[in-house]
């Protein structure tokens, strides 16, 4: 992802998308979207007017967290603030973008900028900085869907969700009869560098090597997934990253080892008796460097579980649209999967009162232990209270 | 929330008093919400009891530098053994023999052409780890505790002199002899420990050490590869390429004196935990620690003179041990002299906190200088030298008798 050092990038792409509304073509929100959720089913585009909508998201969070007995934080945050941009360009090229602003507009990152170029249902080239389809969650991260306040861990802490990287490749969508269909995604992409060793003080860590913008080894990573869907509501996904992570050639000169980075990812969604039930497993391996091994870890993996219950449509009487949900969360991630600690566990519980559907106030107990690498174990706990919506 | 009709009306007022009941009832859930302090007297960590206000601030600023690892790009290295002083000292206590460090000599050579006194056997990509050279003697030390180090430093150098006896003019076969240690320049004459002078060395498996600060600046430089303002020249491993010190890629000095300074004052503070409960048995165990002649070596209390901390000032320290070095024998001997102190001799070990060793090392125990027995009953049948009468004595109790003194040491 592109780091801005000023808003001004920003506000210009802004503004090139006002001038350039007005034309004619409507984009509207598919019925059976890509990704539910995804850069195309968003609901800023359903209310597109002219041949370039913005939109975007906003989340507030007030959190009070403690660990072992001590208060560890009590305060407010702006958390992120994007926005979103897309225009169909003509029947078969289309572009979006979106850019994020964290923590109060101190980083300002391009965390989507693609073209696609629609051949086929069955196939459609896309460039420019992607989505990586690691995982469901990932493709479809805004805080207005997630149901909880905080990101899963296993995708914030091991995937480094929200994953973006330059590339290439293709998707598509093929009916296999009925309802059911599957989905692919596959694009070569720069991959992660080696700051997930370098940058990382507390052992490997993915998600610090993100943001290889300028490719670092030129060397490719492949990255894709398929998703096999029966029908709305029902879903498995598998997909996987490979590819060297370090700089092993320079100038045509061996340098050091490669070093591979794999990640698998299997997502799968399920409705059983009115519950929205989700979940993800990942499962990294990391060749370290040899100077490293022992405590940079070669081997990690998570997992994440949450059940939704909606409930309460219309229940308040001024807003018709308006329903709860009642949620659980169980988050696992286990950075070292060849010692008994450095295991990170979390249970959520979650109510949310949705006004309409795309603004959401989400009330959360949250309960957790980690453990360091000696396997001793804290405790943390926290009431998070947030705000998100689209606009 | 309650439950309620579809026909029913939830006014949006109810409803936000519904959520903010939901939270004064978790909010009163006490320890599921807010979780539970560890009981002060349970822990390696803790603070000894008294300090000011100023002193507990320097107390928790010195307590997170203590448990920041270094990441490649933030200096750790270029070689190295681990990169934080919490992930050697598990939750300050001692360490596992993973953990362990490997120091090595040639004779009183500390053979630094070979990369002496200390293989950094981990490196940062691009730079070379070192290996242990043939024809050396090897000494493997585990990590000890790290609290109590303060009241340690705070016992005047008369009260561990009087306790020695080096040509064992009592005849009772243990003789305790102090290591005179000359402090490196860098430790500032009104340091506890420094000064021109050779020192009552108190530090580390062999008394090796003098102060704090020659400890403490001595783990960045040598277990971590951070450069200080005390030792600003990286350590780097002389069989291997100059080119490769290069890898490092932050400027020396990685870490300024206050920063070394302030897990100084950190480990200077920390409590060691309470012992265990008397009881009969107990009692009866500590008779036989006596008797046996384990308190010899092990001298159950010591007193702190005056101090600038008022907390430290003048606390009995019941850490037992004399401090001193004892002859331990063939079997103990990595047969490296370290300062005076011989290829057999060792600091008697404290124990205190023996009662909380497993919790803090996943259920395991690793003891004696180079975490060698795995439980308190092994470290005791493996003493010998001095201590071999009452390694004698303990072996040829009765079970009960047996089972007394390990519960007594296992309960400090
Ligand atoms: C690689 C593991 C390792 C790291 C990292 C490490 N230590 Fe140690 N520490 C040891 C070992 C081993 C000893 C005993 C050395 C000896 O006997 O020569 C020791 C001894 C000590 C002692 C003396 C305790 C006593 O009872 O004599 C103190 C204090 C101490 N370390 C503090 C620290 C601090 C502070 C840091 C971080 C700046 C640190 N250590 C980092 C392994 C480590
Ligand atoms: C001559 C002095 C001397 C006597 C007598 C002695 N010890 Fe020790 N003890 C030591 C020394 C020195 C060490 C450290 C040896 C090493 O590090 O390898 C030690 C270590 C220990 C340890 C391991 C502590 C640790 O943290 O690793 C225990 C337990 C222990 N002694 C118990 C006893 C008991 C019980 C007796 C009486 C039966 C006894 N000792 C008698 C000198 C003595």
């Amino acid at each position: 992802m592109v780091r801005l050092r000023r808003a001004v990038p920003a506000l210009a792409l802004l503004a090139a998308g006002l001038a350039a509304r007005g034309a004619a073509q409507d984009t509207t929100r598919a019925p059976r979207p890509f990704v539910e959720g995804g850069v195309f089913d968003k609901p800023y585009l359903s209310r597109l007017l002219g041949r370039t909508a913005i939109g975007g998201y906003a989340e507030a969070h007030a959190r009070w967290e403690r660990a072992d007995g001590a208060t560890e934080e009590a305060g407010f945050l702006l958390r992120r603030w994007n926005i979103f941009t897309a225009t169909q360009v003509s029947d078969f090229v289309r572009i979006a973008a979106e850019l994020e602003f964290e923590e109060g507009g101190e980083e300002i990152t391009v965390e989507y900028a693609a073209i696609d170029v629609g051949i086929h249902p069955a196939l459609t080239v896309r460039a420019g900085m992607l989505l990586s389809p690691l995982g469901r969650f990932n493709l479809s991260h805004d805080s207005p869907r997630n149901e909880f306040t905080d990101r899963p861990l296993v995708s914030t802490e091991l995937l480094g969700v929200a994953l973006s990287e330059p590339g290439l490749g293709v998707l598509g969508l093929v009916g296999l009869g009925g309802a059911t269909r599957l989905t692919y995604e596959l694009y070569a992409v720069n991959g992660f560098d080696d700051g997930l060793i370098s940058d990382a003080a507390e052992g490997t860590r993915v998600a610090l090597g993100r943001r290889n913008v300028e490719d670092n080894n030129s060397s490719p990573a492949l990255v894709g997934r398929a998703a096999w869907s029966p029908r709305v509501g029902y879903e498995v996904g598998v997909s996987s990253h490979h590819g060297a992570y370090n700089v092993y050639r320079s100038e045509g000169v061996a340098v050091d080892e490669r070093r591979d980075l794999t990640i698998w990812v299997v997502d799968a969604e399920a409705r059983v008796a009115g519950v929205r039930v989700v979940g993800e497993a990942a499962a990294a391996t990391i060749d370290v460097p040899p100077g490293l091994r022992g405590i940079y870890a070669s081997r990690q993996r998570g997992l994440y579980v949450e059940a939704l219950r909606p409930f309460g449509r219309a229940w308040v009487r001024t807003m018709p649209g308006s329903f709860f949900a009642a949620g659980a969360r169980l988050d696992v991630v286990d950075f070292d999967a060849d010692i008994p600690g450095d295991v990170v566990r979390r249970v959520t519980v979650g109510l949310n009162f949705r006004p309409t559907q795309d603004t959401v106030l989400k009330l959360n107990f949250v309960r957790g232990r980690t453990t360091d690498r000696f396997n001793n174990p804290s405790d943390q706990a926290g009431l998070l209270f947030s705000v998100a919506t689209y606009f | 929330m309650h439950h309620r009709h579809r026909a029913g009306v939830v006014h949006p007022r109810r409803a936000a008093l519904a959520v903010a009941l939901a939270v004064a009832v978790a909010a009163s859930g006490c320890d599921l919400l807010t979780t539970e302090a560890p009981d002060p007297g349970e822990v390696f960590d803790g603070p000894v009891d008294g300090l000011t206000a100023a002193e507990l601030a320097a107390f928790v600023r010195g307590d997170r530098e203590f448990g920041r690892p270094f990441a490649p790009s933030e200096g750790l290295g270029p070689i190295f053994n681990n990169v934080s002083c919490a992930a050697c000292h598990s939750a300050d206590g001692r360490g596992r023999i993973e953990n362990a460090l490997t120091r090595f000599s040639i004779g009183l050579d500390p053979a630094l052409e070979l990369g002496g006194p200390q293989i950094q056997d981990k490196a940062i990509p691009g730079a070379e780890a070192e290996r242990l050279p043939a024809g050396v003697q090897v000494s493997v030390r585990l990590p000890p505790p790290v609290f109590g180090v303060g009241l340690i430093e705070a016992i005047p150098e008369a009260t561990i002199l009087a306790l020695t006896d080096s040509l064992d003019t009592d005849g009772d076969g243990i003789s305790g002899r102090p290591n005179w240690v000359t402090p490196p320049d860098f430790v500032p004459a009104d340091e506890p420990g420094g000064g021109p002078e050779p020192r009552l060395g108190r530090f580390s498996r062999k008394a090796q050490v003098a102060s704090i600060l020659h400890q403490v600046a001595g783990a960045y430089h040598q277990d971590m590869g951070i450069t200080s303002d005390f030792l600003p020249v990286e350590n780097r491993n002389p069989l291997a390429s100059r080119a490769t010190e290069a890898a490092d890629r932050v400027a020396d000095p990685e870490i300024p004196a206050g920063t070394v300074r302030a897990v100084v004052n950190y480990v200077r503070l920390l409590a060691p935990p309470a012992p265990g409960a008397d009881s009969p048995p107990r009692r009866q165990g500590a008779a036989l620690f006596g008797s046996l002649g384990c308190a010899r070596c092990h001298v159950p209390v010591l007193q702190t003179g005056p101090n600038p901390v008022a907390a430290l000032a003048n606390q009995p320290v019941r850490l037992y041990s004399d401090l001193l070095l004892h002859d331990m024998g063939d079997g103990l001997a990595d047969n490296r002299p370290d300062g005076s102190a011989s290829g057999s001799e060792w600091r008697t070990a404290p124990l205190w906190g023996l009662r909380l060793m497993r919790r803090f090392l996943n259920g395991d125990a690793f003891l004696l200088h180079d975490g060698r027995a795995r439980s308190i009953e092994e470290a005791i049948l493996l003493h010998g030298g001095e201590a071999q009468t009452a390694r004698d004595g303990f072996a040829a109790l009765g079970p009960d008798a047996r089972a007394a003194v390990l519960d007594f040491v296992g309960s400090r």
